[in-house]
């Protein structure tokens, strides 16, 4: 059990508490006056007579989540921990700065809170820019160490995302307007009270998101997240088609959950290697429509195609499929890496046969273009 | 502040008396019920599932006497199933049998909208608590949606609801609050910056054992021990569903009941559906993996 505390003033304490509570802010607590008052009210109830309860009351009351426990228990040591100077003496110390006014030792506690101020905000200011030049940095150019963060980063808008349309998608399907014919007819038992009302349900219309990924050779790069995105939008849109192409078309919609992810990709890149000879994108098309497209389209469903457009097979073939596709949806959105490039035109031969049938036609090539998707995606 | 509370005098002592009920609480929890119940700060108790969340506002009622009121939380939960709600149908029936009575119609109007008509949903009734202050446990609140938040954040800051037709109910005794998350996505920080904030995390070895012998005082020791470690090693594991405090309690007794007096790849394989909840995880610790594990523990 650590040694009891001891403090010789109300001020003094409120002191060292002001202190911690600013150094606590900087470090990125959030921390108001509101806490302040709250941890004197929990040291005047008895917490402070030993360290180890006044570590856990204020943690309490100045953390919002288990990364702000770690935190706190670091600036805590930081603060009342310091070896030579014990925990009481630094209350007298604060005591006595207080009474003498002491501009050293506060020179002392400012210097050093300004000092880490500044570190921490080279610190954020480089992590935001992280973030920041992550989130816009093309997925072909990500450097292999950034791989892993960028991964992990994606992974957590995306499920963000996907979990707000998810959200926006079940807000709306609430209880439905009152049925008078029914509550009337209901209104006989009773005497022509309507004691039980009637309510019309919204008839929940099952929409659907159909999902062709290119995963050629000259898509690599892409592929990898894409294929991501696709499992973390999986996670949350019940009905939801995905299908694999290069030189021949598989679905893949079974095979999304995200922890069978890492088999599914070992899997895939073992046949995707057999592949990447060419882009059929007609033929697996037509494929699509000949075996799918029966089952898995209908007037109300979105189809997303995420492919570079660049084909090595006819491209009247392509035209023709694409607009076969669009006819049984509601909605085409082609989503192409290359287009993020400056000055990309759609003028390769595939791309060219295909943009007639194309609703909606944006890049896909990092983050924040796929994050973008969010507004399109809403009206799935 | 009313006799019930007079017991809570220091974290040592609700550390005690949550050990007489059987739940090992310790320092740092303690220490924040103590304030909690001190401050009449609502608490925030986040925790992966099966850590005893729920548990501490049970006993907290318990050793206390004070009536536990819950409000389970549901995506879509909404004032009239949380707060208040009008009984329409006994307000028709009344309308119809005062047809023919001499009141005037502000009267009948005033009495079918009086508290005889009101049905109290779980945050009303924790207002309302006439004599003592009761625990009021908000259950899974990340479940909620953020307009429940909101206004739940009202409730809390002024222990006080408004009914229109009724005026303003303010809180004789505030309840003590204990609201739960199992973080499935982030509270808003106003939310968070009202209340005390812990984070129950998985418990270790020690007091884990602790736990089990707690609720199971018939099981050899020697066999808590081996369950125990092996729980451990479990949640060390990349498993789908990381069993919580409540499957290793679920497990020792399914042991207990088969009479097992150790454990071995028989005991474990016929009793693992106890703690493991998911069949590719149950799946995953059979033959070799069972018996490295087993190896680890011993």
């Amino acid at each position: 059990m650590e040694p009891p505390i001891r403090y010789q003033s109300q001020e003094g304490l409120i002191d060292a508490l002001v202190g911690f509570a600013n150094m606590a802010r900087v470090k990125g607590l959030n921390v108001g006056v509101e806490e302040c008052l709250v941890g004197l009210a929990a040291a005047q109830l008895g917490t402070i007579k030993e360290k180890s309860s006044f570590r856990y009351a204020l943690k309490a009351i100045f953390c919002c989540s288990p990364e702000d426990g770690e935190l706190f228990d670091e600036i805590f040591d930081e603060y009342w921990g310091m070896e030579k100077v014990g925990f009481t003496s630094r209350m007298t110390y604060f005591n006595q700065s207080n009474m003498q006014r002491d501009p050293k030792g506060s020179v002392v506690m400012m210097g050093q809170g300004q000092t880490e101020e500044a570190e921490r905000e080279n610190k954020e200011i480089t992590g935001a820019n992280a973030v920041e030049r992550l989130v816009k940095t093309d997925f072909s150019q990500v450097a292999q160490v950034d791989h892993a963060y960028l991964e992990a980063l994606a992974w957590k808008l995306w499920k963000q995302m996907s979990l707000r349309l998810k959200r926006r998608q079940k807000r709306s399907i609430r209880k439905g307007r009152l049925d008078l014919r029914q509550t009337i007819r209901k209104s006989l038992a009773s005497g022509g009270l309507p004691l039980q009302l009637q309510f019309k349900d919204r008839i929940q219309q099952k929409q659907r998101l159909v999902i062709l990924l290119d995963v050629s050779g000259s898509m690599d790069k892409y592929s990898f997240f894409l294929l991501r995105f696709i499992c973390a939008l999986k996670a949350h849109f019940s009905q939801i088609e995905a299908f694999l192409f290069s030189t021949k078309l598989i679905r893949i919609s079974e095979m999304l959950e995200p922890k069978l992810l890492d088999r599914t990709l070992v899997q895939l890149s073992k046949e995707a290697n057999n592949w990447s000879s060419g882009t059929r994108i007609g033929d697996c098309f037509k494929e699509f429509n000949r075996s799918y497209a029966k089952r898995v389209l209908n007037g109300r469903s979105t189809v997303l195609i995420l492919s570079d457009g660049l084909e090595t097979g006819d491209p009247g073939e392509l035209a023709k499929e694409t607009s076969k596709i669009r006819l049984r949806t509601r909605q085409l959105i082609w989503l192409n890496p290359l287009k993020g490039m400056a000055g990309y035109e759609p003028i390769a031969r595939g791309m060219k046969a295909a943009m007639p049938s194309i609703d909606v036609f944006r890049s896909a090539h990092n983050l924040q273009s796929i994050l973008e998707l969010e507004n399109l995606l809403i009206h799935v | 502040m009313s006799d019930q509370l007079t017991q809570a005098t220091s974290p040592q002592a609700i550390k005690d008396g949550f050990d007489q009920l059987g739940y090992v609480a310790d320092q740092e929890l303690a220490t924040i019920l103590f304030l909690s119940l001190n401050l009449r700060k609502p608490l925030l108790l986040e925790g992966n599932p099966g850590v005893g969340k729920t548990e501490v506002a049970n006993i907290l009622s318990n050793w206390l006497q004070l009536p536990l009121i819950r409000l389970q939380c549901y995506e879509g939960l909404d004032v009239s199933t949380a707060v208040y709600e009008w009984n329409y149908q006994k307000q028709l029936i009344s309308i119809k049998i005062q047809e023919h009575s001499d009141k005037s119609e502000e009267e009948k109007t005033r009495f079918i909208f009086s508290e005889e008509f009101l049905l109290e949903r779980p945050l009303l009734q924790a207002i309302r608590a006439k004599d003592v202050p009761p625990v009021l446990l908000i259950d899974e609140i990340d479940r909620a949606d953020e307009e429940f938040e909101a206004f739940l954040l009202e409730l809390l800051s002024a222990f006080q609801i408004s009914i229109p037709e009724l005026g303003t109910v303010k809180a004789v005794h505030k309840p003590l609050v204990i609201l739960t998350s199992n973080r499935t996505r982030e509270l808003g920080d106003a939310l968070k910056r009202r209340c005390l904030y812990y984070w129950i995390p998985y418990p270790d070895r020690e007091k884990e054992m602790q736990i089990v012998q707690k609720h199971m005082p018939g099981l050899e020791p020697q066999l808590i021990e081996q369950l125990v470690s092996f729980v451990q090693e479990v949640r060390q594991q990349e498993v789908d569903k990381v069993p919580g405090v409540a499957e290793t309690l679920d497990w020792a007794q399914g042991l207990l009941a088969l009479g097992f007096k150790n454990l071995s790849p028989e005991s474990i394989e016929t009793t693992l559906g106890c703690l493991l909840k998911s069949s590719d995880d149950i799946a995953s610790f059979k033959g070799e993996v069972l018996s490295t594990l087993l190896e680890k523990i011993r």
